[in-house]
C-alpha cells in the first residue's frame, strides 16, 4: 500500500464517530491525567493512581454482584475508595508504599473471587483490564469534559495554595492553608479522573497517564507553571499521536498511547536540547 | 506605649501524652527582637508551631495584633498575613521544579482563589525588592534544586519580607550563613524592627548572638524559667537553671576572658 493510500486510509477512518469520540476521549483523559499528574507525583501520589486503578475492579465486581451497571458504581466506589485510603494513610504510622499495596492487592483478591460467585461478565474482563477507547459514548464525553472543567478551574484558582503545598506544608500551614481540604479536593478529583480513564484505558494501564507525561514534563520544564501546562499538553499530544499510531498500525488503543508517552518521556530524558522547550 | 503585637497567655501544648510546653505566658511589643533559647527537646518549636496555628494547643491563649487564634488554629486572612515564619529545617524534595521568582512570589500572596495571573507585575517587583534586600537578585531565575544552603535561606527570608508584616519567627534562622552572610543577616533584622517595627522571635542556641541582638531573652525549659533582659536572662544562675550546672562551668570555660 503506497503512503497516501494509507493516509487516505487514516483519514477515512477519522471520520467514523467512533474514532472520533476516542479521539476526543483520549484528548480529555490526556489534558486530566497530565494536569493532576504534574501534582501527583511530586506528592509522591504515583502508587496511589495505580492502587485506585487497581482497586476499581473491586468495585466493578461489587456492582456487578448487587445487579448495578459497573459504570454507575465506578466513580462513587472510586472516590469512597481515595478517602478510606486516605483516612488510612493519615490514621496509621505504616509507610505509603506498604499500606497501598496491602490495599491493592487484597482488594484486587477479593474483586476475583466476587467475580467468581458473578459468572460470566459480559463487558470481558479483557476489557476492564486494557480498556477499550472504541467504546467511549457521548455521555462519557460530557462527563469527562465536565471534569476537566473543573480540574482546571480547581488547579488555576489554587494554582499558588497547591505550589507552596507541594514544597513544605509546614509554610501552608502557618500561612493559615487548610491542608486537609486541599488535599481532600485533589484527591476526590484524581479519584474521579481515574474512574473516568478506566473504561477507555483499563485498569492497568490508567496510573501511565498520570505519571508518563508529568516525568517528561519535569524535564522540559524550568518554571511550576509551564510544568503544569507542559504535563497537560503533553498528555493530549500522546493521546493524539497514540490514536494516530494505533489507526496507521491497526494497534491497541491504550497501549498505543502509552508507548507514545514512553517515547516522550525518553525524549525529554535523553535529549538535553528539549530542555529549552519550556524555559 | 508599643502596640502588642504577640500575646501568650498560660499556653500549654502536648506532644503525643507529655505537656512539651507548660502554662507559659509572655507578649511581643512592636520593633522588638526577642529570643528563645532553651536546651534540645526544651519545647522551642513546639511553642513556635503553636502560635503558628500548625500545633493544637490544650490550655492557653494566643492573640495577634489583638484577634485571638482559636483553638484549631485559625486566624482572619488580613491577620495571618502579618506573620512571617521562617521554619529550622525546611525539608523540601529538589526535584520540584520552581524558581527563586516563584517561591519567593509565594509569600506575597494571599493564597485564596485567585486567576494564576492576577497582580503579576505587582508581585514581581515586590519579589525583586526582597530579592534585593537579601542580596539574591541574581539567583531569580534559578531552579531552588540548585541553590546552596546560605543561599536557600536567603531565599527564604525574602520570601518572608516580600510583603510588609508585623511578626516575623525565625527557627534557629542564620544557620548556614556563612560569616558575611549572618553580619548582614542580623543587619536585616536590625532595620526590619527599627524602621518598620517588626516584632521578632526568634529560637536560637547561640547565646553570644543573642547578647549581641536581641532586646529580650526567654529561657524554656518545657515551662518559662525567665524572662528579661539579656544581661538578666543569661546570667550564669539563670543559665544553669535552664541548661544545667555543668553547661554554665563548660560554657564560661569557653568565654573570651
Amino acid at each position: 500500500m503506497t503512503l497516501a493510500a494509507e493516509l487516505t486510509r487514516i483519514i477515512e477512518l477519522f471520520q467514523l464517530p467512533a474514532m472520533q469520540r476516542a479521539m476526543l476521549g483520549g484528548i480529555l483523559t490526556g489534558l486530566m491525567g497530565g494536569m493532576l499528574g504534574s501534582f501527583t507525583i511530586l506528592r509522591q501520589l504515583s502508587f496511589f493512581s495505580d492502587a485506585l486503578g487497581h482497586s476499581a475492579l473491586l468495585g466493578i465486581s461489587l456492582g456487578l454482584l448487587i445487579g448495578i451497571n459497573p459504570s454507575v458504581v465506578l466513580l462513587p466506589f472510586a472516590v469512597l475508595f481515595a478517602l478510606g485510603v486516605t483516612y488510612l494513610l493519615e490514621r496509621t504510622r505504616l509507610w505509603t508504599d506498604a499500606l497501598l499495596n496491602i490495599i491493592y492487592s487484597s482488594s484486587l483478591a477479593i474483586a476475583i473471587i466476587v467475580l467468581n460467585f458473578v459468572g460470566r461478565y459480559k463487558g470481558g474482563l479483557h476489557n476492564l483490564l486494557f480498556g477499550d477507547i472504541l467504546a467511549v459514548r457521548e455521555p462519557d464525553l460530557l462527563f469527562s469534559a465536565v471534569l476537566l472543567l473543573v480540574c482546571t478551574v480547581f488547579i488555576g484558582l489554587t494554582l499558588r495554595t497547591q505550589m507552596l503545598l507541594t514544597l513544605n506544608e509546614s509554610l501552608a500551614i502557618a500561612r493559615g492553608v487548610s491542608v486537609s481540604a486541599h488535599r481532600t479536593a485533589f484527591i476526590v478529583l484524581l479519584a474521579l479522573v481515574v474512574g473516568v480513564s478506566i473504561k477507555a484505558i483499563g485498569v492497568l494501564l490508567v496510573s501511565a497517564f498520570v505519571v508518563i507525561p508529568a516525568c517528561a514534563a519535569r524535564s522540559l520544564s524550568r518554571t511550576f507553571t509551564s510544568y503544569v501546562v507542559v504535563s497537560a499538553g503533553l498528555g493530549a499530544l500522546s493521546a493524539i499521536v497514540g490514536m494516530l499510531v494505533s489507526a496507521a498500525f491497526n494497534l491497541p488503543s491504550g497501549p498505543s498511547i502509552v508507548t507514545t508517552q514512553l517515547a516522550f518521556f525518553l525524549i525529554a530524558i535523553f535529549i538535553p536540547q528539549t530542555k529549552f522547550l519550556a524555559h | 506605649m508599643k502596640e502588642v503585637v504577640l500575646a501568650i497567655e498560660r499556653l500549654t501544648v502536648y506532644r503525643e501524652a507529655y505537656a512539651a510546653v507548660q502554662d507559659v505566658s509572655f507578649s511581643l511589643d512592636a520593633g522588638t527582637d526577642t529570643a528563645i533559647v532553651g536546651p534540645n527537646g526544651a519545647g522551642k518549636s513546639t511553642l513556635v508551631q503553636a502560635i503558628l496555628g500548625i500545633l493544637p494547643r490544650q490550655a492557653g491563649n494566643i492573640s495577634v495584633l489583638g484577634q485571638p487564634l482559636i483553638r484549631k488554629g485559625s486566624l482572619a486572612p488580613e491577620i495571618r498575613q502579618q506573620i512571617a515564619y521562617l521554619p529550622q529545617n525546611f525539608l523540601f524534595d529538589r526535584r520540584i521544579p520552581i524558581t527563586v521568582e516563584e517561591l519567593v512570589g509565594l509569600g506575597w500572596d494571599k493564597l485564596g482563589l485567585q486567576m494564576p495571573w492576577a497582580n503579576r507585575r505587582k508581585r514581581r517587583h515586590a519579589v525583586r525588592d526582597a530579592l534585593a534586600q537579601v542580596d539574591a537578585l541574581h539567583l531569580r531565575r534559578q531552579l531552588i534544586s540548585g541553590l546552596s544552603g546560605g543561599e536557600t535561606k536567603r531565599v527564604l527570608l525574602a520570601y518572608c519580607l516580600v510583603y510588609p508584616r508585623r511578626l516575623l519567627i525565625l527557627d534557629e534562622a542564620p544557620a548556614g550563613l556563612d560569616v558575611r552572610g549572618e553580619s548582614e543577616f542580623y543587619q536585616l533584622l536590625y532595620r526590619l524592627k527599627q524602621e518598620q517595627g517588626w516584632a521578632i522571635l526568634q529560637i536560637s542556641h547561640d547565646l553570644d548572638m543573642v547578647r549581641r541582638h536581641c532586646d529580650r531573652v526567654l529561657c524554656l525549659n518545657r515551662t518559662l524559667l525567665c524572662q528579661g533582659t539579656p544581661e538578666e536572662s543569661l546570667s550564669p544562675d539563670n543559665l544553669s537553671l535552664t541548661y544545667g550546672s555543668e553547661f554554665v562551668r563548660y560554657h564560661h570555660r569557653c568565654l573570651p576572658q
